[in-house]
């Protein structure tokens, strides 16, 4: 910077520093006599640097989230449908359409297309009445089809071995409706109906494993050569008094018992019943949570029937014996018993240890607490109210090895 | 204006040295000496041009934040940008300073935000419990359902009587029947005393079966966010929700809407950058700072920006803003649609240390509330305690900015407001909830009476609560002690002065005398220091329970057409 310059500058700092300070009529005028004059200058000022407000994009974002994303799940019209169509589907994504305020906002629609990571796939069309006569009846009728292409098959009984794991597919169609009462209580629900079913097997399409008929005969795989139409009838029983929907207290007790009627070849007619009780035992202010689970399910038939291996009860699998692969073991009969400790951690986040007991049986006599498959571990879950959104759970201790699984949804 | 005067300093500058440039070396070498014994002068005359301690005027009661014009737009911050704001960030200032809006007195003026009411002046029970009521009570006979409910979790839709002013109208949740609205009630008349501006509430009964949608009236469909008609089972979705009365009528609420335009909420933290009467970072104002000794009083966890409305009012062809505290349903024991939970008023939703202390345990440690035993209460109550409730480790749902920076002169003044409030006051306050079981009228009250009495015993003995002191002509000093009169500790066992002249120019203290032991709340001045125009006098006290007695509180007088004049309070550091 040229030298003349320099000296300028500093002498107009100078002069203005002197100045100010020497023209005590300047400043003396300026300096408020009163609190209210000073800060009514400080207004006026204030009123120079005024400018719109700008939000950040933190808010942007967040706005968009809460009054636009969160909309997009449980939004009336089309939306995505995210989550799981069946154990060991893998994520799956899609397209939904909804309108739940038809008849007065009597009934809901809900009708969605949806594929998963592993090619499953399946579409469904439900109607459902849910509070009828003053919330004492419910209405539902449905229309699906799913498409299953790789599904574990590993045999049929306890002693099933895990390196006979095979797969096939299977696609069905279902047509049905169910009609529910509360008869006097809220937490009591008392109903039955009917479905027509409409199942295809074929060949699995996960190619690192053989197929179903390459591993067992026919013989041992009752139905995997046949194909029949069913009609399933059902009547259940339902208590729900837990509190609140994720529990930390209370109970969950459902039976159900079911005839499938096969209307094709009058060769896989049977019964089966399950049930399944589940009480939860909270302490510390409801922190800390023992729930329980026991599940059993049975099945009989009539003289020259069989019950189809694709019906019968399985255990293995993120919401059964996580210590095992999905649908591990599979026979007529299973008994299952679950307990976790589920302890807060945040609101909304929780931890659990887990520990699962289960087996199939063959026989209906064999369905007890002996020999059973056991595994053991830990999960951290995220959850509302109303359930667990997302969840980690890691299984050991089994015969089958370790297993992690990261799930949508919950377990019980 | 200000150009003006930039023009014409240049222009002096530039003859200045215009000038200089045309002298020897000599004489610039005096000019420039005598620039600089000018300086020397003005320095010292500037020293003594600075703003004056004590203005003319002081002490200010009258904030006057309504002198310039606004326009401003919505601010409406969601629930999650508040929480993740105010939880994963330290937004605003974190300073250990005064607040900023007090006046001279320590005390809070009357302003757009606040208004002293029960800490000032003195009020009737009456006058408490009728609280921000326009009339005794309305009937919704006449009203039409004029639109749906656009916030909060709380069911419920709007509803405008014959003369055009819309109401809010709120229902119970069945689990728990007259627990919002019982907790409205009360906490808006309580806020309302303490001085912030809050809306009028009412209790009313409605009868499902005659209630009428007006024409036009819409809703926010809460299945998609759209707007649409209203229609009936919009209603119903908002009665199946909703407490029954045996009679078959529903109890509600009825909030009156504020004057003006909705500017959405404001935030504890810095400034509406449109509002040119916004001169205070929110978490520098005493009354928000205070606020946390009144949460904690009523367990009003929800305290937070959401909670609160800026109404854009005119006055005089002046539009200004108005500062609302508002939604109390979730005071007390009430979560509004269902009993509050335990961690609440004891743990943020997310606070680091217990939750990994929780996790990596697996649960073993147990936060301390988590084993509290809630009183066996009716339902109307939701879940309240007072037996292990602590003042001073009261939190909020998230950390609040204002109620961070909360400093002891903060929690004096407010905690002095709560002790304002009489046994039967609060007792007059519950009764207006309209309980319809005795037994929750008096939980309720005792609760309240019992947090008051442990809010007031920690928040007012953090300063030395000499209060309301008075010096007359003679000398003779005088003053009160808020904490004995509130029944918060007994007397000191004594009280020491230090008295010393005041400099308001120069904001100087001179010790007069040595320091003065008294045992009561009378003293006379030390002979010649009544001599100037401002004296003051540092008083603290000594008593074995209360350590924060030592933390003085300093009081200064003018001298105005011979008395003395209380001008300034300052209240530790």
């Amino acid at each position: 910077m040229p030298r003349c310059k320099l000296q300028s500058m500093v002498r107009h700092v100078v002069v203005w520093w002197a100045v100010a300070l020497l023209a005590p009529g300047v400043a003396w005028s300026q300096e408020p006599a009163t609190r209210e004059e000073a800060d009514r200058q400080r207004r006026e000022e204030q009123a120079k640097e005024v400018k719109p407000f700008e939000p950040t994009g933190l808010k942007k974002a967040m706005d968009f989230v809460e009054n636009r994303a969160i909309f997009l799940l449980d939004r009336e019209g089309f939306h995505p449908k995210l989550g799981s169509l069946t154990t060991g589907s893998g994520f799956a994504y899609g397209l939904g359409f909804r309108d739940r305020d038809l008849f007065s906002n009597k009934g809901a629609l809900e009708i969605w297309a949806a594929g998963s990571i592993k090619r499953y796939w399946a579409t469904e069309a439900r109607l459902t009445f849910p509070r009828l006569a003053n919330n004492h009846l419910h209405l539902e009728a449905w229309g699906s089809h799913r498409d299953y292409p790789q599904e574990n098959f590993f045999g049929l009984g306890p002693d099933s071995n895990r390196d006979d794991r095979s797969d096939y597919a299977i696609k069905t169609n279902h047509f049905g409706g169910r009609a529910g009462v509360r008869p006097f209580a809220r937490y009591l629900l008392v109903g039955g109906g009917m479905e027509y079913l409409q199942p295809t097997l074929g060949a699995g399409q996960n190619d690192s494993f053989p197929d179903v008929p390459e591993v067992f005969p026919p013989s041992e795989v009752p139905g995997v050569n046949s194909r029949s139409d069913f009609v399933r009838s059902d009547a259940f029983l339902e208590v729900d008094y837990r509190e609140p929907l994720y529990a930390r207290k209370g109970g969950w007790y459902r039976v159900d018992f079911s005839h499938y009627d096969d209307r094709t070849t009058d060769q896989f007619t049977f019964n089966r019943l399950d049930a399944d009780v589940r009480q939860f035992f909270g302490f510390l202010a409801g922190r800390r949570v023992i729930a329980t689970r026991l599940f059993v399910s049975t099945s009989d038939t009539e003289a020259g029937q069989t019950m189809p291996f694709f019906f019968m009860p399985t255990l293995g699998g993120n919401d059964t014996l996580r210590g095992f692969r999905e649908y591990r073991f599979r026979a007529p009969h299973a008994i299952l018993a679950q307990v976790e400790y589920r302890w807060e951690i945040w609101s909304a986040f929780d931890g659990a240890l887990f520990y699962d007991a289960g087996k199939v049986a063959n026989e209906r006599g064999d369905l007890n607490f002996k020999d059973l498959e056991k595994d053991y571990g830990i999960g951290f879950r995220f959850n509302t109210d109303n359930g667990v959104v997302f969840r980690v759970d890691a299984a050991f201790g089994s015969s089958d090895g370790k297993h992690l699984y990261i799930v949508v949804g919950g377990v019980f | 204006m200000g150009s003006t005067c930039t023009s014409w300093l240049a222009a002096f500058s530039r003859a200045l040295f215009a000038g200089g440039r045309r002298l020897g070396p000599l004489a610039r070498r005096g000019t420039l000496v005598g620039i600089a014994a000018s300086l020397a002068v003005a320095t010292a005359i500037s020293s003594r041009s600075a703003s004056p301690r004590f203005y003319p005027d002081d002490p200010l009661w009258t904030d006057n934040d309504r002198l310039e014009d606004v326009k401003a737009v919505p601010i409406d911050d969601t629930n999650g940008y508040d929480f993740v704001v105010n939880t994963f960030s330290e937004p605003g200032e974190r300073r250990d300073v005064r607040a900023l809006n007090v006046n001279t007195v320590d005390e809070v003026p009357d302003s757009s935000w606040f208004t002293n009411r029960i800490g000032r002046n003195s009020m009737s029970v009456a006058d408490i419990v009728k609280g921000p009521d326009r009339v005794e009570r309305v009937s919704l006979t006449g009203w039409k359902v004029s639109g749906g409910k656009t916030t909060g979790v709380q069911p419920g839709f709007r509803m405008t009587d014959p003369q055009g002013q819309i109401y809010q109208i709120e229902v119970d949740p069945p689990s728990n029947p007259e627990l919002a609205s019982g907790a409205e009630i009360i906490g808006t008349a309580f806020y309302h005393a303490m001085g912030y501006n809050v809306v009028d509430v009412y209790l009313a009964e409605v009868d499902r079966d005659a209630l009428v949608i007006a024409e036009g009236a819409t809703i926010r469909d809460p299945l998609n966010g759209r707007r649409r008609s209203m229609k009936k089972f919009d209603l119903d979705n908002v009665f199946n929700r909703a407490a029954r009365l045996p009679n078959g009528h529903y109890r509600v609420l009825a909030s009156r809407f504020a004057t003006g335009t909705p500017l959405g909420n404001f935030r504890y933290y810095g400034r509406r950058p449109d509002d040119p009467n916004d001169l205070v970072a929110h978490e520098h104002r005493r009354e928000l700072r205070g606020a946390r000794v009144f949460g904690a009083w009523l367990n009003h966890d929800d305290s937070r920006g959401i909670n609160s409305l800026d109404m854009l009012e005119t006055t005089n062809r002046r539009t200004w803003i108005k500062h609302y505290m508002f939604d109390f349903g979730s005071i007390l024991g009430s979560g509004t649609i269902f009993s509050q939970r335990h961690r609440s008023g004891n743990e943020y939703i997310f606070e680091q240390k217990p939750g990994w202390l929780t996790m990596a345990t697996l649960g073993l440690y147990v936060r301390p509330w988590a084993t509290i035993d809630y009183p066996d209460v009716p339902r109307s109550v939701g879940r309240l305690e007072y037996e292990r409730f602590d003042a001073v480790k009261w939190k909020p749902e998230y950390p609040n900015p204002a109620f961070e920076n909360m400093r002891p002169d903060d929690a004096f003044w407010a905690a002095r407001i709560v002790s304002k409030f009489s046994d039967e006051a609060i007792r007059g306050i519950v009764a207006k909830a309209a309980y319809s079981d005795r037994a929750a009228t008096d939980f309720v009250t005792k609760a309240i009476i019992e947090r008051r009495n442990k809010v007031v015993a920690a928040w007012i003995n953090q300063v030395c609560p000499v209060d309301s002191a008075t010096l007359s002509a003679d000398g003779t000093l005088s003053f009160t002690n808020a904490a004995v009169d509130a029944k918060a500790a007994t007397a000191p066992e004594r009280y020491e002065l230090a008295w010393f002249r005041f400099d308001n120019a120069t904001d100087q203290r001179t010790p007069v005398g040595g320091a003065m032991t008294v045992s009561s709340g009378s003293a006379r001045a030390p002979e010649g220091l009544l001599a100037g125009d401002f004296v003051g006098v540092s008083v603290t006290a000594r008593h074995p329970q209360q350590p924060g007695w030592a933390t003085p509180s300093t009081f200064f007088f003018r001298r105005a057409s011979g008395n003395w004049t209380l001008v300034g309070v300052e209240r530790g550091k």
